[in-house]
């Protein structure tokens, strides 16, 4: 069958009529015509994109019986959706169709109409080669499963589970610990306002041991993870137990893995681990809600404490966001149980970036505790007397002695986050957290869909920041993963074709998204067409020329240049 | 009775968002936003911090989403008047201003500023530069437009005839006889997303603001830096022939007024010094800060990457600034950190200004019958564990409207608040 293809010129009122000559385009565009291998039906149109135009569209789509089709109007960030629909109105397959941007490449930047005009031909040619290799492309559907799997049971994945689990949707929660809860369960109060912590805390966990769709394995580790979203495959594994594993299937995996503290050891001038009475924040955190009490290794209260913060700040090269607060909280701590206590608070900067904190630094400084802003600090041991020697911004020197010092760690990425990371094929970036899949626009999602990061995972967090990307989890899952509604994939992907690929593996290096395996029998590589994107690194990467973008191929891309520059 | 529709109230990077994840799964959402633009302020930045992103280019496909969907219903010029009801269950009237130009048949070719004969001030571009009667507010404004202010078109205040723009539009897309609209819907859920404002500079007169034509507020900076902004991008003083040679940013104003810290004009203020010394790499960059906040993982090595550019950093507290001076150059009078006065000479003052809630929250508050905090802000139920829950089951929190935020936590508490209506609704 031959070739018929129509090419409908926009005039978009004046925008493109008064700046290009019409009638010329379409006499030139009508001399392309080679009957009988390509017919070419050459229009114009008062506005493509009216309702009235694509009507116009669609009826000559059928009328003229057109195999493909041509539209030089606007840019297709305009409009490129709209003329894809109308094919889809008719039995024109959407990918047959090509938009040539007359307007703002031609009409709307030369003042010259003859050279607009003999622009705006030589795009609409280039149009009519690129669109005559076009192949047609058609959506596929994937069915899902609506199940996720959790990994991390600390306040964060507690609440994603809750926020996700349903009457139709089934959560896995995996934690490699004895018990749920996670760091939180270490604290005795949550900030700012000083409630206490565990009943909040219990009620949650409580609630999660109950819900009867919330399945939830402790001393357990995620052994494989293969699969796509819609579709993972999960092998879980009893970290005690390695023969006793689990499988099943879920469509979304969110990852909830918490935080280490950096170990203060590693800089000598705070002298922990080495001087007495000098203690981590968690450790105090840990005592205080244990024994209720803060006590010197002697047994007895300390009269005098200083709170040092940003330890490893330098170091790990990011602030930790949270300790400043925590810091404030230990401060009342010692004042609640011995009101008479010398507190000193040595900061860098305060970070206060909730709309609470303030206060609750201000609340802080009221019960009598004094801050200094430091440049250089350091621990020091003179007979059992300890020195916390420091120079102040205006660069003078001084020390102050304290009976306990209490040190703020730096917030770093739980151990075992490279682990989980090769598993999932997501990516760490430069400071060990996860990457999500854009800073700003898509902060809880990676680079492979369907596996999600959720609080101090992604970036240090408090408890309401944590609780807001659970919550958030449950809104990026339960609008994309509905249960009974199938998934379309991307179809603008790439293939690999399996007489050329020579089974180097390049394209399995630079590939983003985990898209493409490699088939060992057969030694060449394979694209997963549920998980490409489309972006191209494969294509321009391999050097056997085996892999193709579909719609962007080399041969439709090369017809576009050679008529474009003739 | 429980109806699944949703109402959006703001069309910012939050309102936005929210609207698109819900519009996803067939879901009616009402958009409501009381500009003629979508976009919110992201839409007036050149890029964001810290990764130096083009702002419009980053939100522009997800402004072009909210307009190709068919699930959106986006009501622009509109703001709500009346709501009743309960979850599942609500009634609410908006009261939808005439544009005058027809969403359907307006192509955005932008035939018909020309013509009219009136001049405004653009508020959008911050006063910056004018504006006609019928307008778009910054060129690439979405839906690509125009509205006509009715207060001064000539014909539609009654002041004079003038049919210019009419007759300049090739599409018959104006029709100078649309009426306001009252729009009564059903909805089962709200997402409260209307975002924030700037705290006005004129309480502060020790900066200068008003008095000194160079001193200008952040988002006048970011304005003139912008490539779509009243200036192309040029930095030019308002005073003065010659591209500023020395510039100071003050940060912090308004904390201690407002009680809270706003968490993004650190990163603000370093992105404008980053910007200054891009355009004029010559011009001597200050940055006057106290406590640096930095909460994210990013941002400290943005902080040292913008002070290897050769910006310079003075610690001072904010309280104890004063800027003098006159038209052609300004006297900055601070403490340094030795706590000695010193001065300093700049020829623009730039002032990071505190974010305080919406112009409307007070009234919205009224009408969705939900609580503000004791900074003015909508109070969420949890601040202990974080929440989008507002003191009214089944109207929810997203965005600057809850508290200072950046784009990424305005677009998780987006997704939060989501999460909450498709729980309710599942």
């Amino acid at each position: 069958m031959s070739d018929r293809i129509g090419v409908y010129v926009c005039e978009c009122g004046p925008n493109i009529a008064d700046k290009v000559d019409i009638k010329r385009i379409l006499t030139e565009i009508s001399d392309l015509n080679e009957p009988p291998e390509k017919i070419i039906i050459a229009k114009k149109h008062k506005l493509l994109c009216s309702k009235e135009g694509q009507d116009f569209l669609a009826g000559e789509i059928i009328e003229n019986e057109l195999t493909h089709l041509v539209i030089a109007a606007c840019s297709p960030r305009d409009h490129d959706i709209t003329f894809m629909n109308v094919c889809k109105r008719t039995d024109l397959n959407p990918y047959l169709y090509k938009l040539v941007n007359i307007r703002e490449h031609c009409a709307w930047i030369i003042p010259d109409k003859d050279e607009a005009t003999e622009k705006a031909i030589q795009y609409i040619r280039a149009g009519i080669s690129r669109v005559t290799y076009q192949s047609p492309l058609t959506e596929k559907e994937l069915d899902s499963i609506p199940d996720v799997l959790v990994i991390g049971a600390g306040i964060a994945g507690i609440e994603a589970s809750l926020s996700l689990a349903g009457e139709k949707r089934k959560v896995y929660l995996v934690e490699k610990t004895s018990s749920i809860g996670g760091n939180v369960t270490r604290f005795e109060k949550i900030l700012p306002h000083q409630g206490t912590n565990l009943d909040i805390i219990q009620e949650k966990i409580k609630t999660v041991q109950e819900n009867e769709n919330i399945k939830v394995f402790t001393e357990t580790e995620v052994e494989k993870a293969i699969g796509f979203f819609g579709n993972f495959e999960i092998t879980l594994k009893n970290i005690q137990d390695e023969e006793q594993k689990k499988e099943f299937k879920v469509g979304a995996i969110v990852v909830a893995t918490g935080f280490n503290l950096f170990n203060p050891e590693k800089i000598p001038r705070y002298g922990y681990g080495k001087i007495e009475d000098i203690y981590t924040s968690m450790e105090i955190e840990e005592s205080n809600s244990k024994t209720g009490k803060i006590l010197l290794k002697s047994g007895k209260p300390p009269k005098s404490a200083a709170l040092i913060h940003c330890v490893g700040r330098e170091e790990k090269g990011y602030c930790s966001r949270v300790c400043c607060n925590y810091m404030f909280k230990i401060a009342q701590y010692l004042k609640e149980k011995t009101p008479a206590i010398k507190i000193t608070e040595f900061y860098q900067d305060l970070c206060l970036p909730n709309k609470a904190d303030q206060e609750f630094y201000v609340d802080t400084k009221n019960k009598g505790v004094d801050f200094i802003c430091f440049k250089d600090i350091a621990v020091k041991q003179k007979d059992k007397d300890k020195f916390i020697e420091y120079t102040k911004m205006d660069g003078k020197k001084e020390k102050i002695s304290a009976e306990m010092i209490i040190l703020a760690p730096a917030i770093e990425p739980a151990v075992g986050s490279k682990d989980i990371a090769e598993l999932l094929n997501i990516s760490l970036d430069e400071t060990g957290f996860f990457q999500e899949a854009h800073q700003k626009l898509n902060p809880i999602a990676t680079s492979i869909d369907g596996v999600f990061i959720v609080g101090s995972a992604q970036n240090p967090k408090n408890i309401p920041d944590s609780m807001m990307d659970a919550q958030a989890v449950g809104g990026k899952i339960l609008t994309q993963l509905i249960p009974g509604v199938k998934l379309v994939p991307e179809v603008i992907i790439s293939e690999i074709s399996d007489a050329f690929c020579t089974g180097c593996q390049t394209c399995l290096s630079v590939c983003s998204y985990g898209a493409i395996y490699f088939d060992e029998d057969r030694n060449i590589s394979v694209v997963n067409e549920a998980i490409c994107r489309g972006c191209g690194n494969c294509v321009a990467s391999c050097p056997s020329g085996a892999a193709h973008a579909k719609h962007f191929t080399s041969l439709q891309i090369y017809q576009e240049v050679l008529e474009a520059i003739r | 009775m429980n109806n699944s529709d949703i109402l959006i109230i703001g069309a910012g990077v939050a309102g936005i968002e929210a609207s698109l994840l819900l519009a996803d799964t067939g879901k009616k959402v009402y958009l409501v936003e009381k500009a003629s633009l979508i976009g919110g302020n992201v839409i007036k930045y050149e890029d964001v911090f810290s990764n130096l992103e083009c702002s419009t280019c980053m939100i522009a496909p997800k402004q072009q989403e909210v307009l190709q969907s068919e699930n959106i219903e986006l009501l622009t010029l509109s703001t709500i008047e009346k709501v009743q009801g309960e979850i599942g269950d609500f009634t609410v009237t908006i009261n939808k201003k005439a544009r005058y130009v027809s969403l359907v048949d307006c192509i955005g070719c932008g035939m018909c500023y020309e013509p009219c004969p009136v001049s405004l001030k653009n508020e959008f571009e911050q006063n910056l530069s004018e504006k006609k009667a019928i307008y778009v507010p910054c060129p690439g404004s979405l839906p690509n437009v125009p509205a006509i202010d009715p207060e001064h078109c000539l014909q539609l205040n009654g002041k004079k005839t003038c049919n210019a723009c009419v007759e300049a539009c090739a599409f018959g897309a104006i029709n100078l006889s649309d009426k306001d609209e009252k729009i009564e819907i059903k909805v089962g859920a709200i997402i409260v997303a209307s975002g924030f404002d700037i705290i006005d500079p004129a309480g502060f007169p020790q900066y200068g603001y008003g008095k000194h034509p160079n001193v200008y507020t952040a988002m006048e900076a970011e304005r003139l830096y912008a490539s779509n902004g009243p200036t192309e991008g040029e930095i030019t003083l308002r005073k003065g022939d010659a591209p500023p040679k020395s510039i100071a940013i003050i940060q912090c104003v308004g904390r201690e007024q407002q009680g809270y810290c706003s968490s993004v004009c650190c990163m603000y203020s370093l992105k404008l010094a980053h910007y200054l010394k891009h355009k004029l790499p010559d011009a001597k960059i200050y940055n006057f800060h106290s406590d640096w906040c930095m909460p994210g993982k990013h941002y400290q090595k943005f902080h040292r990457d913008v002070k290897e550019e050769g910006v310079n950093f003075i610690y001072s507290p904010v309280d104890k600034i004063k800027v003098e001076g006159n038209d052609k150059s300004l006297l900055i009078e601070y403490f340094n950190g030795k706590n000695e006065k010193e001065k300093l000479s700049a020829d623009m003052v730039i002032l990071s200004l505190a974010m305080i809630q919406g112009k409307d929250t007070a009234s919205l508050s009224k009408l969705l019958g939900i609580e503000q905090d004791t900074k003015g802000f909508f109070m969420n139920q949890s601040i202990q564990l974080g929440s989008v829950d507002t003191s009214k089951p089944g109207i929810f929190l997203a965005g600057c409207a809850e508290g200072p935020k950046d784009i990424q936590g305005s677009i998780t508490q987006a997704e939060a608040a989501v999460g909450k209506v498709m729980s309710y609704f599942q």
